[in-house]
């Protein structure tokens, strides 16, 4: 008895040690900053000269202005639509590249560029681009197609978010066609050559067999850019429409202020903001379970 | 042996206490705050702070670094004559000041007190400064107490003396010493505005943008230069006629429905501007998020304004290619260009204070101020009048030249800034009738935000 349980319990002992490095960021850092947050949200914040602790006003202050629902909404709508769009690239991306033709290395090459590139790279580029001052609108008024370039059809700064979109998908796509692609090497291609021989049709093998084998990755990469997509602020910050700003940049504004007051204000923002992305994420993740269930695979 | 033995025992033992005693002897000259103590109660000549500044070696010096003539004489004018004086200066350039004033509030709150931050010298004014004086975080009445203090007017009796005394309205207690003296001026791309088309009232504006729509806009409050100009507009709509005057007061003197009373012409002026702005027509009119942006909007015609602090901002602006090569500086709003000073300040942490003053002393003087103003551009903070001929003679060589405005016309139109607890109260307000277009009674707006304010 004695002589099973003592490994038994030196591996748990091992586990925790190894654990330990991670688990002191993780509490410590991340913790910390998460129950400073949440205090703060709730009125404590004695270095400021302020502490109503506990208080909801700031809360209340929020979610009972409409504007807050509409930045929410366009914090949701930018997440989603960036992730959906990139999926859509992303997926029959990483089926093409898993085939060799010729080139192939080349292309999945140059495609991963992206991936080195920052975000605000990118946002310079979609600037100096896409830009009411941008290449396009100076050559359209220098090609004589419009008198000067102000004129130039507004593409970034909208509440539609073309740009903000644009730079998300340009970027996150290669990150999830490698997710992909990792997935799809590991699965081989014996389960599509087995339906092709018992004769199904391109359409069935995608739908039937390769899209749920790759269900695990498509589901890790759209967690990963969503949960990015969601709390980033400098592109809606930068190539959004303005005022209602989604909600980091709303936080960003109030930490930004120089009144130190409005810094709780900025935590509240935080907080709801990290409730609402942590509620998708949690019913996205049950989602994908059951969905695993039924098809018997956990 | 055992004699030996006892000997070098007791002898370890007197050097021990003699080492104790020596190093408590050291600590109590050195204890935190000692320096701060002695040299505000007035009990330290300048050669004891420039030795101790020569001990301390390093002055941290946060400061914003978007303007590359700034950074270049700092790092090629400010830097070897500091050093020349035993002082490395380590420029810390950074994006935005309020960072900085809450690197060192986070640090007093973390219990890093005095002598033990890591920000020794801040540029700063404004609700900045509010906030460090709010949160005791200043080192001290140090500004008439250096040698080149003599170079500014301190004298309460001589109304001159409030751009040093009154930093947006808020007593600097000389914690902070005035080291630029900037304007609130606009330039104008001559490519598209001819002299006789030009503005110089808001009203003349707004004609200009019926015909021109969409050719204007400024940068979005809170930012001080959006603050600025509301400010500005304002003053030139006071239904009273007093200009600035009453928003000298603070919110408290003032009271809230006075001051929603004496801003409502001007709130009614920004919300018919509106659809007159850049982006307006469609319905969202676009405000810079900052100087950078407006002057890419300028330089791209996409607007034929561009406001700003600068004196000589239109100067720098053709030098650096951020302006368009017509742009003019032009007399706008007339009698109500706000001008302001902008400041350096020690806080209380600062791990190196002597040397914080010495640069301080050096950045005041004569030699500094002029080259600063040849070379990048950045108006003198000293007092002319409190100079002797000769220097105020290598000041006047130094100014850098202006386009289509005189020094006078400038000087001829100035308007003071408005205090900074009404500055809260405009922004906010700004936000809810401009930004988010609420539609209340102006009187309500201004008590609602003024009550979020002060909680």
């Amino acid at each position: 008895m004695m002589r099973t349980a003592s490994p038994a319990f030196m591996q748990n002992l091992r586990d925790v040690v190894e654990m330990t490095p991670l688990l002191v960021v993780l509490l410590g850092l991340f913790g910390g900053a998460l129950v400073l947050g949440l205090l703060q949200s709730f009125g404590y914040a004695p270095w400021f000269g302020i502490n109503e602790f506990p208080t909801t006003r700031y809360f209340e202050r929020l979610w009972l202005s409409s504007d807050f629902w509409f930045s929410l909404g366009l914090t949701l709508y930018y997440a989603f639509a960036a992730t959906l769009i990139g999926l859509v690239i992303s997926v029959p991306l990483s089926i093409a590249l898993s085939k060799r033709f010729k080139a192939s290395r080349l292309f999945s090459a140059l495609i991963r560029l992206p991936l080195m590139v920052p975000y605000t790279v990118g946002i310079a580029l979609a600037l100096v681009m896409l830009g009411n001052g941008g290449l396009l609108s100076r050559m359209s008024a220098g090609l004589g197609l419009i008198d000067d370039p102000s004129q130039f059809v507004q593409i970034l700064k909208t509440h539609g978010g073309c740009g903000i979109i644009l730079v998300y998908v340009w970027k996150q796509v290669p990150f999830m066609t490698l997710n992909l692609s990792a997935v799809l090497a590991r699965t081989g291609d014996d389960t599509v050559e087995a339906a092709m021989v018992l004769g199904a049709s391109s359409r069935q093998i995608f739908w039937r067999v390769t899209l749920p084998q790759i269900m695990p990755g498509i589901v890790s990469a759209s967690l990963i850019c969503f949960a990015f997509n969601i709390g980033a602020f400098e592109a809606p910050l930068i190539l959004g429409g303005g005022y209602p700003d989604t909600l980091p940049v709303l936080a960003w504004r109030y930490f930004q202020d120089a009144n130190y007051a409005f810094q709780l204000q900025g935590m509240a923002v935080v907080v709801s903001l990290a409730l609402v992305s942590g509620l998708f994420l949690a019913a996205y993740l049950q989602g994908y379970r059951r969905f695993e269930r039924a098809r018997g695979r956990v | 042996m055992k004699k030996t033995k006892s000997r070098a025992k007791q002898m370890l033992l007197a050097s021990t206490l003699a080492v104790v005693s020596w190093s408590g002897a050291v600590q109590a000259e050195d204890a935190p705050g000692m320096f701060r103590s002695e040299f505000l109660q007035g009990n330290m000549g300048w050669p004891e702070v420039t030795a101790k500044a020569r001990a301390e070696g390093t002055v941290n010096f946060y400061y914003w670094g978007g303007s590359d003539i700034i950074n270049l004489w700092i790092d090629q004018v400010a830097t070897p004559a500091l050093a020349a004086e035993g002082v490395t200066l380590n420029p810390v350039r950074i994006t935005s000041t309020k960072d900085t004033v809450d690197v060192v509030i986070a640090e007093l709150a973390a219990g890093r007190g005095e002598e033990e931050g890591s920000v020794d010298l801040v540029w700063v004014n404004g609700e900045n400064f509010f906030s460090l004086k709010q949160q005791n975080a200043l080192w001290g009445a140090f500004a008439d107490r250096l040698p080149n203090s003599v170079n500014f007017e301190w004298d309460e009796s001589d109304p001159r003396s409030l751009l040093n005394l009154r930093d947006f309205g808020v007593e600097t207690g000389l914690q902070e010493m005035p080291w630029s003296g900037e304007q609130y001026v606009c330039s104008v791309n001559r490519a598209h505005v001819p002299v006789d088309q030009t503005p110089a009232t808001f009203a003349q504006l707004k004609a200009y943008l019926e015909a021109n729509p969409g050719k204007f806009t400024y940068v979005k409050p809170p930012h001080y230069l959006g603050n600025t100009f509301v400010q500005s507009v304002l003053y030139a709509h006071n239904p009273d006629g007093t200009g600035a005057a009453p928003y000298q007061k603070s919110f408290e003197e003032l009271g809230g429905a006075e001051l929603a009373r004496l801003m409502e012409p001007g709130m009614e002026y920004l919300k018919s501007l509106e659809p007159l702005l850049l982006g307006g027509a469609n319905g969202s009119p676009r405000y810079p998020e900052n100087s950078d942006e407006l002057d890419n909007l300028f330089l791209n015609s996409e607007v034929h304004f561009d406001c700003k602090f600068g004196v000589f901002a239109n100067h720098n602006g053709l030098i650096t290619g951020t302006y368009p090569e017509q742009a003019e500086e032009m007399i706008f709003p007339v009698g109500n260009m706000i001008k302001n000073k902008n400041y350096l300040t020690v806080p209380l942490n600062s791990p190196h204070p002597a040397a914080a003053l010495v640069a301080i002393n050096y950045f005041s003087s004569v030699g500094a101020q002029a080259s600063k103003l040849q070379a990048a551009g950045m108006p003198v903070g000293l007092d002319l009048w409190r100079l002797n001929d000769e220097d105020a003679a290598e000041i006047a060589a130094a100014a850098p030249p202006h386009y289509g405005v005189t020094q006078q016309e400038l000087d001829a139109n100035i308007a003071p800034d408005t205090n900074a607890s009404l500055v809260d109260v405009i922004e906010a307000t700004w936000l809810a009738v401009i930004e988010r277009k609420e539609d209340k009674p102006l009187a309500d707006i201004v008590a609602q935000v003024s009550g979020e304010l002060n909680n």
